[in-house]
């Protein structure tokens, strides 16, 4: 990798100099928390965030998008084309980046890539920014803490500078053009060790690290454990609609007001939501708030390393704030430490 | 380094009319845009019981139905744009090329919009999904097929391949249960078959009925008079959720593998590409993975049965 420095005060040349060649989409300050959003104005993005409440995930799977057009009458196609801009999203941290890394698991590197994902991704900058954890944050449980691909270009702050790992040329020569980057020194590299030292000794405490999570979850499935999270569920799916990884969606046709022309479409969805395993005849093959809660916990923790080898879960935290039920992956945690613990017999 | 410029945003297209000009095989044709369905046409409609319809399709495109070559167990989608898109096993042989049969039951929107639809009309088709039957691996063995209801659609496919290459099996028994007798499908057929010696033909309904002389009682009866050479066969199963668990179980009894007995799942689908999330089961795809797993496999499903 590619070492550079630059200092503080070049940043917003060199957010300006996206700006003018891209889409730009930064963190701002909203009513309720930051949100990544189009920015135009380099003094609005805000660098300074633990978390936002939604996730970069919404530039690349839209939370609905027109698949296809038709024409109903004739039953065929009229239109494939979709729009799609260059753009750079500029401050992401590295949970995020690694959340984008798993959906490419499923959306690139995948028996049948998905075309729509995979042209925005192509057409988009990521630029990580270095972060300190909050609370609600877990991500070095699950080895998210750092973004070691997937970011175009990342910032590490160091004092009065940020040392960046170059990873793409099309960001590198934004940075040349822009700023005035120099070779990283020896006392560089230090404040960068000691800023990651930093970080590390700042994550939560309280939120253990469960080494053997695969194996407890297959043993405490009919656990009474989940009938209390099921009982207290809203199935408002607020959790999916914040996860960074929750990727799932469904398909359905729209027609037009004339009843001649329509689209297909994707949406996102959830495996919170009771009808999602239910099918034609009445059978629901998750039925209850609790199989479905235990389920996306499962798919999290479990399930998804069995099929691509990472947990689905990047610590982000976001469904900690987002779930009015309290019912997010660090209760979870705490339970299977709990359940450990008492088979040690502590 | 040098700068690289881009002009200002501009708008792209992820695929262009041009881009979807039929490919040449299949792999370049799910490339282009695997939601893409495919225009296929009606050629003939067939009437199999009352809720049941069997239908025969042609992809209008030589060359994408040129590339389009399924295995007995797998599924497509079929679109009726409007309305919606569902999987449907294919139901015929692969031996009939050009053509693939599906049998539909009217269950909701988009089955009961395809019921209304005539002989020469378009749908979409995409596919063909999932993982089969292992048809070349069952060769050489005996096999034994249990079908329940609707179960029979997919192992049909199954069924007329190894008639069409009846020699390369050895013993074939077939296990069908239907509710009533008008809900046999394909009754005709089987009918000829159970006094072919080289099948052995097991029809059953659930309930005694006036128009009935043949067994009743579960496919599960079936297991009490099988002669079964436990090392030497293939199983594979098909029906609804609750009938798995007991067959399966007979069929261990007979002391068949795991490994070499089959089944295929039912799950709520809208991509059939290991997508959307909604065939989930533990860690597995059921349009991916399966809808076939064998028994060893579907253990190791959290949630499978
Ligand atoms: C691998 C596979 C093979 C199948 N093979 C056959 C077959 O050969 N013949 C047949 O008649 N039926 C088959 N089915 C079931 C068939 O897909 C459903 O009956 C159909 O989706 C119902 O759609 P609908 O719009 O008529 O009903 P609605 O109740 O209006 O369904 C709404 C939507 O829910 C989803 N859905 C509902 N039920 C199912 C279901 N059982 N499976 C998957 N998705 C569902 C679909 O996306 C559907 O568009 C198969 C299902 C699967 C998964
Ligand atoms: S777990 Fe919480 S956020 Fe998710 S669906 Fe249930 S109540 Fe809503
Ligand atoms: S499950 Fe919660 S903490 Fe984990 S990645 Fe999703 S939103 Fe973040
Ligand atoms: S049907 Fe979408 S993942 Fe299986």
């Amino acid at each position: 990798m590619l070492y550079r420095v630059i200092d503080t005060d070049e940043l917003s040349s060199l957010i300006r100099g996206f700006m003018d060649d891209y889409e730009f989409i930064a963190p701002v300050k909203a009513d309720r928390g930051y949100v990544f959003e189009v920015v135009d104005d380099p003094s609005k993005v805000e660098l300074d965030y633990v978390t936002t409440i939604t996730s970069p995930k919404k530039y690349f799977l839209p939370s609905e998008e027109v698949l296809m057009r038709y024409s109903a009458e004739e039953n065929e196609i009229t239109d494939y084309s979709v729009d799609i801009k260059p753009r750079v999203i500029f401050g992401v941290h590295p949970c995020d980046i690694n959340a984008l890394n798993r959906l490419d698991l499923v959306y690139k590197d995948a028996p049948y890539p998905d075309p729509y994902y995979i042209k925005r991704r192509e057409n988009t900058l990521i630029i990580g920014m270095s972060c300190m954890p909050g609370p609600n944050c877990f991500c070095n449980l699950f080895g998210t803490d750092e973004a070691r691909m997937g970011a175009d270009m990342f910032m590490q702050k160091i004092g009065d500078k940020y040392i960046i790992s170059l990873s793409s040329v099309e960001a590198s020569s934004t940075l040349e053009r822009y700023c005035n980057p120099q070779r990283a020194t020896d006392e560089d590299r230090k404040e960068f060790r000691r800023a990651t030292r930093e970080r590390e000794a700042a994550f939560n405490k309280d939120i253990p690290h469960v080494q053997e999570i695969a194996m407890m979850m297959d043993v405490f499935h009919r656990d009474e454990f989940w009938t209390e999270l099921g009982n207290r569920c809203q199935s408002c799916s607020a959790c999916a609609s914040v996860c960074p990884t929750c990727f799932c969606f469904d398909i359905f046709d729209r027609l037009d007001p004339d009843g001649k022309n329509g689209s297909r479409i994707r949406s996102w969805d959830a495996c919170t939501s009771p009808e999602f395993a239910l099918v034609a005849g009445g059978h629901n093959f998750r039925g209850d708030n609790r199989r479905r809660v235990r389920h996306r916990f499962y798919h999290k923790l479990n399930g998804f390393t069995g099929s691509h080898d990472y947990q689905l879960c990047v610590g982000c935290g976001r469904c900690v704030t987002a779930c009015k039920a309290n019912i997010n992956p660090i209760e979870v945690l705490k339970f299977f430490d709990r359940k450990g613990a008492e088979q040690d017999g502590e | 380094m040098e700068s690289r410029k881009r002009t200002a945003p501009t708008t792209l297209s992820v695929m262009t009319e041009q881009s979807f000009t039929p490919p040449l095989t299949g792999e370049e044709m799910m490339a282009a845009n695997p939601y893409r369905p495919w225009s296929a046409r009606i050629t003939s409609i067939t009437p199999l019981t009352e809720k049941e319809t069997l239908f025969e399709m042609r992809i209008i495109d030589d060359r994408v139905r040129e590339a389009f070559h399924h295995h007995p167990g797998q599924f497509v989608c079929v679109s009726i744009f409007g309305v919606g898109e569902v999987p449907i096993s294919i139901s015929s042989s692969p031996s009939k090329s050009g053509f693939i049969e599906i049998c539909v039951r009217r269950a909701g929107e988009v089955t009961t919009a395809l019921h209304n639809m005539q002989c020469g009309d378009i749908v979409g088709l995409r596919g063909p999904y999932g993982t089969p039957f292992p048809f070349e691996e069952m060769k050489g063995h005996d096999v034994l097929l249990v079908a329940g209801g609707l179960g029979i659609a997919p192992l049909r496919s199954l069924i007329n391949n190894i008639h069409d290459q009846r020699s390369e099996f050895e013993k074939v028994t077939i296990v069908y249960g239907a509710k009533t007798p008008g809900e046999i499908m394909f009754r005709q057929q089987f009918e000829q078959w159970s006094h072919r010696p080289d099948f052995d033909f097991y029809l059953t309904i659930d309930k005694p009925h006036p128009d009935w002389t043949g067994h009743v009682g579960m496919v599960t009866e079936a297991f009490k008079t099988l002669e079964v050479d436990a090392d030497n066969t293939y199983g594979a199963i098909c029906g609804p959720p609750v009938m798995y668990r007991f067959v399966v179980e007979e069929m261990a009894k007979k002391g068949i593998s795991y490994d070499r007995i089959f089944m295929s799942f039912e799950r709520h689908m809208k991509c059939g590409m290991g997508r959307c999330g909604h065939c989930q089961i533990g860690h597995q795809y059921v349009c991916l993975d399966g809808p076939v797993f064998n028994y060893w496999e579907a253990k190791n499903i959290q949630g499978s049965m």
